[in-house]
C-alpha cells in the first residue's frame, strides 16, 4: 500500500522521499559517530565520552534496523535491497552524466547502506566486548565472555574504524559525484525530506 | 685432564646461568610483573567502580604494592631481543618499547606519577579513590596504545 502511494506521488514536489526517521537517525550517526571515531582516536585516555558515543551509534543502528521493516516505504530493506543483477545493472549505467532519479536508494546505494549498518553493528559490538587491560576502559559487556575473545574484540575495533572511516569517505565522494558529474543533489532531499 | 674438566665446569655453570635467562625467561617474568600490576589494579577498580564496597585499609594496601611494583628494577624484564617480533605468539611487547624508549619512558613515569598519587588518594574515601583510579588506568592505556599489540 505505501508502496503504490509512494511511486504514485513520487514526481510530485511535495511527495515526501526521506521520511524524519531516516533523516533524524542520518545526521545523528553523523554526530554521533564523528564524535566516537574522534574521541577514540584523539580523545582523552579516560574514555567515558567515547562509550557515551559509541552506546549512542549502537541505539542508532537498532532503530535504523527497526525502521527497515516498519517504516515507510523508501525506508524499508524491502524496497532497497536488490539482486546482483539489479546492483550490476545500475553500476553500468553509472557514469552516464545524468541524474538517476532514484526514488530512494539505488541499487548501489543499499548495498552501502547495508554494508555500513553491518560494520557499524560489528564495531559496537567489539567495543562493548573489548577489554583493554586498562581497568577503567573495559566494554561493559567484556566481562560475560571468555578472556580471548575480549582480546579479539579489542584487535577489531581499530582496524574496523578505519574501514569505517574509509566508508564515510567513500559515502561523501558519491555525493560529490551525483552532484557534480551528474547534476543530481542529493544532501537537500536528506534535509527537508523532499527534492530540491 | 681434571684441571680441564675443572676449567669446562667454571666456564660451564655462568654460561648456563645466562641460559636461564633466556628471552622466553625473560617475557615470563614481565608478564609475571604486569599480572601483580593487574591484579592490584582489579582490587582497586572494584571499589571505584562500587562492584566491591570500599575499604580504606584495602585500598591502601593496593596502592602500596603497586609503589612497591613500580620501584622494581625493571630495565632487565625489558632487555632487547624480547619484542614480539623476536617472540611471535609469546609476547605483545611491541619493537617501539626499544625504538622509542623515550617515549616508553615517558609512559613509565607517568605511570609512576600516577601509582604515587594513587598511595596519597586511596586511603582517602572512594571520591578521592576514583579520579586517581582514571588517571592510573589512564596510564596503562596511554602505554598499551602505542608499546602493546592489540593481540599475540
Amino acid at each position: 500500500m505505501a508502496a503504490a502511494g509512494d511511486t504514485q506521488r513520487q514526481g510530485a514536489p511535495s511527495a515526501v522521499l526521506w521520511d524524519p526517521v531516516v533523516r533524524v537517525l542520518h545526521w545523528a550517526l553523523v554526530i554521533a559517530f564523528a564524535a566516537a571515531w574522534g574521541l577514540g582516536k584523539f580523545g582523552p585516555d579516560q574514555m567515558t565520552l567515547h562509550f557515551y558515543a559509541g552506546y549512542t551509534v549502537g541505539a542508532i543502528v537498532v532503530l535504523r534496523v527497526i525502521w527497515g521493516f516498519v517504516g515507510p516505504h523508501t525506508a524499508r530493506f524491502a524496497s532497497f535491497v536488490r539482486g546482483p543483477s539489479a546492483i550490476a545493472a545500475y553500476a553500468r549505467r553509472l557514469p552516464e552524466r545524468r541524474p538517476s532519479h532514484s526514488w530512494g536508494h539505488n541499487p548501489v546505494g543499499a548495498l552501502f547502506v547495508v554494508g555500513v549498518l553491518v560494520v557499524l553493528a560489528l564495531q559496537v559490538t567489539s567495543g562493548l566486548l573489548s577489554d583493554p587491560e586498562d581497568y577503567i576502559n573495559v566494554g561493559p559487556l567484556a566481562q560475560y565472555v571468555s578472556y580471548e575473545a575480549t582480546q579479539t574484540a579489542l584487535a577489531l575495533h581499530e582496524p574496523l574504524s578505519t574501514v569505517l572511516l574509509v566508508m564515510v569517505l567513500v559515502h561523501v565522494a558519491a555525493i560529490v559525484f551525483y552532484k557534480r558529474w551528474k547534476g543530481e543533489n542529493l544532501v537537500t532531499p536528506m534535509i527537508t525530506g523532499r527534492r530540491p | 685432564m681434571r684441571k680441564l674438566i675443572l676449567a669446562t665446569l667454571a666456564a660451564a655453570v655462568p654460561a648456563t646461568m645466562v641460559l636461564a635467562q633466556s628471552a622466553e625467561d625473560t617475557v615470563k617474568a614481565r608478564q609475571g610483573f604486569f599480572q601483580l600490576i593487574g591484579y592490584e589494579m582489579g582490587g582497586l577498580a572494584a571499589m571505584a567502580k562500587g562492584d566491591v564496597a570500599y575499604d580504606a585499609q584495602t585500598a591502601s594496601a593496593h596502592a602500596a604494592d603497586l609503589s612497591t611494583l613500580t620501584s622494581l628494577h625493571v630495565g632487565d624484564y625489558f632487555a632487547p631481543g624480547t619484542s614480539n617480533e623476536d617472540l611471535p605468539g609469546k609476547t605483545r611487547a611491541l619493537p617501539a618499547i626499544w625504538e622509542d624508549s623515550d617515549g616508553f619512558m615517558e609512559r613509565v613515569q607517568a605511570l609512576s606519577a600516577a601509582v604515587e598519587n594513587m598511595n596519597g588518594a586511596a586511603g582517602e574515601g572512594l571520591d578521592a579513590l576514583r579520579p586517581a583510579m582514571g588517571q592510573l588506568g589512564g596510564a596503562c592505556k596511554a602505554c598499551h596504545d602505542d608499546f602493546r599489540a592489540r593481540s599475540f
